[in-house]
């Protein structure tokens, strides 16, 4: 049941991560050679330079055993010999070398750990830009242009990105959804209202809008249609066919933007004429905020309090306590 | 020179919160990291002392280093402001910028940053860019279209505009520096102060020796007779007046409520 009279954007904190800044992506070009390792990644980066094995021959080097579900997936590149690693051998996190038999003659691929190291800084900062423009990374982009040929060590360089990614930018690396082979970078810290006075961009703006439709759809259940968004958007001065001085076109915003960056869904609704669609919450949504928090926005509109939308506010709970369990799928799932 | 591993230290929501709304600055002026520094502390740790901001920057950058990255500290080459940045250190091209424009338009700033290290002055005219536009790859780019794009070079802090010529803001300066040095070798001007990057400056006319305009301003400070450092002949400029961040702050209470802190850049 849709709740009644809205009224302007409350200046509510976004529940969304603040977009990461572009920051370099390129040729990586050794610089200065006194550069010191330090131990935070050393140890697990010397792990991963004494378990390189050679390409050519029997078992995979780095690469972590296939039995875990939440590997990040065979690169493919697995290389024939004699047998598979089997599932005992360790899963993505233990690069324990008690696990590997010792190895004959290192093969010219073998990394230093200074290549290791850029390697993941590289991979680091790709994944902030990529997700500064909110759209997923695909797993084949970021073999494409950042892996490349150390693609059998993949899953354990996209590990060691994510822990840096938590470590020092308390961003978290999740998988959209199970088995999607895309990833997006989550917030770990809440954002706060003054955070957006202290931002350089503009990425708030278009927050509060997308809470609002957020909003709408679980307000209605579980979808709205489009027609009945703009319907309620109007009211607020917002059109489909008329440009807005916040949010710019606001229906390819809503329709296409939005759908891209995966915090919503929509869907045809079949014989209707002029067409019309279904809008959902996407996977992203679920993914950064919660069916709680958009009811407490909701709630906060209104100023009163969730509980008195008891079916929302079931919803909501049971939203909650299925988070406690277990973790959306993380493809560098902590050990 | 491999005495010394910096010990790293520790990240907290603190450092945390910081990074990312640092990052969503191109670069940022001395008081407005003061700000969101103090900003970062009000939010989760109220009650602590707020670390002085060297040792507080000091502190993330050992944890950086890994990364190869670094919240650089520089100076503004006109009046010698202190400004921070976050810089990658690993690449040396302008990749930086490669996320934001357009394959002409990052060669559009190529010829652009060529000129201006080549210059005298450390200032290329708008003409000067703008005829070189047919030799741009990529897209065909027209002249009315490239000095749009100029503009948004200014807007984003790469360029400086100056009635008509254009010139690096410290942001590029800060970022680009080891990339220059690297590219242009023989163009590149050097500050016989403090051996940086030079684009805009001071130099001798008898021995030709330059120096930064903030370094010319400190060297000479407490000098009557400012003398060439390098062949003692006289100096025949202008000394400008070393940077006080208390005048500034007197004279910038107006200004800061004109220029908050959301300026749009990337």
């Amino acid at each position: 049941m849709r709740s009644k009279a809205w009224f302007v954007f409350a200046r509510t904190p976004p529940p969304m991560p603040p977009p990461p800044p572009p920051t370099p992506r390129g040729r990586l070009v050794q610089t200065t050679p006194n550069r010191p390792v330090l131990p935070v990644t050393g140890a697990s980066l010397r792990r991963l330079v004494m378990l390189q094995k050679p390409r050519s021959r029997s078992r995979p080097g780095a690469q972590p055993g296939s039995g875990s579900d939440r590997d990040l997936g065979a690169s493919g590149e697995v290389p024939s010999g004699p047998g598979r690693p089997d599932a005992s051998q360790g899963s993505a996190g233990a690069l324990s070398p008690s696990s590997r038999p010792a190895q004959a003659t290192p093969a010219p691929e073998l990394r230093t750990q200074k290549q290791l190291e850029l390697k993941v800084a590289e991979l680091v900062q790709f994944l902030l830009i990529k997700d500064q423009r909110k759209i997923p990374i695909k797993r084949t982009g970021i073999l494409k242009h950042v892996i490349r040929d150390y693609k059998d060590i993949f899953p354990d360089l996209l590990k060691l990105a994510a822990e840096r990614l938590h470590y020092v930018f308390g961003y978290k690396l999740v998988e959209l959804e199970p088995k999607s082979n895309a990833y997006i970078l989550i917030n770990t810290l809440e954002p706060v209202e003054e955070d957006a006075e202290m931002r350089g961009d503009q990425g708030t703006p278009t927050t509060g809008l997308l809470m609002i439709i957020l909003g709408l759809i679980f307000m209605n259940g579980q979808s709205i249609p489009e027609t009945e968004v703009w319907d309620f958007l109007r009211r607020l001065g917002v059109y489909p066919t008329k440009k807005h001085s916040v949010f710019g076109d606001p229906k390819k915003l809503i329709t296409e933007d939005f759908v891209r960056q995966r915090y919503l869904e929509s869907r045809r609704i079949p014989h209707t004429d002029p067409v019309d669609c279904e809008l959902q919450w996407g996977p992203r949504a679920n993914l950064e905020t919660s069916k709680m928090k958009v009811l407490k926005f909701v709630a906060k509109v209104h100023n009163q309090d969730p509980k008195n939308w008891p079916t929302q506010y079931c919803e909501a709970l049971a939203d909650e306590q299925s988070r406690v369990g277990p973790e959306p799928s993380d493809p560098v799932a902590a050990s | 020179m491999q005495g010394s591993t910096r010990r790293v230290g520790a990240m907290t929501d603190v450092h945390r919160r910081f990074l990312q709304l640092l990052m969503t600055h191109g670069v940022l002026e001395e008081w407005e990291v003061r700000r969101l520094q103090n900003h970062c502390y009000k939010v989760h740790d109220r009650n602590a002392t707020v670390d002085k901001l060297e040792d507080f920057i000091s502190n993330i950058n050992s944890v950086l280093e890994s990364l190869y990255i670094e919240i650089k500290k520089g100076a503004t080459e006109d009046d010698g402001r202190p400004i921070y940045a976050l810089v990658n250190l690993a690449t040396t091209s302008i990749s930086k910028m490669a996320s934001d424009f357009a394959e002409n338009e990052l060669d559009l700033f190529r010829k652009a940053l060529e000129l201006i290290v080549d210059s005298e002055t450390g200032f290329a005219s708008s003409t000067n860019i703008l005829n070189l536009v047919d030799q741009l790859k990529g897209k065909k780019m027209r002249k009315k279209e490239a000095e749009q794009v100029l503009q948004k070079f200014v807007q984003s802090k790469w360029l400086i505009e100056k009635e008509g010529e254009f010139t690096l803001h410290g942001r590029a300066i800060l970022e680009m520096e080891q990339f220059i040095r690297e590219s242009y070798p023989d163009a590149v001007k050097i500050c016989n102060i403090c051996h940086s990057l030079l684009i805009q400056g001071q130099s001798c006319e008898t021995c030709g020796i330059r120096m930064h305009l903030p370094c010319v301003a400190k060297y000479f400070q407490s000098t009557s007779e400012p003398r060439c450092p390098h062949c003692n002949d006289y100096w025949p400029h202008d000394i400008p007046e070393v940077f006080d961040p208390e005048k500034e702050r007197e004279a910038g209470i107006s200004r800061s409520s004109r220029k908050s802190l959301r300026t749009r850049q990337h």
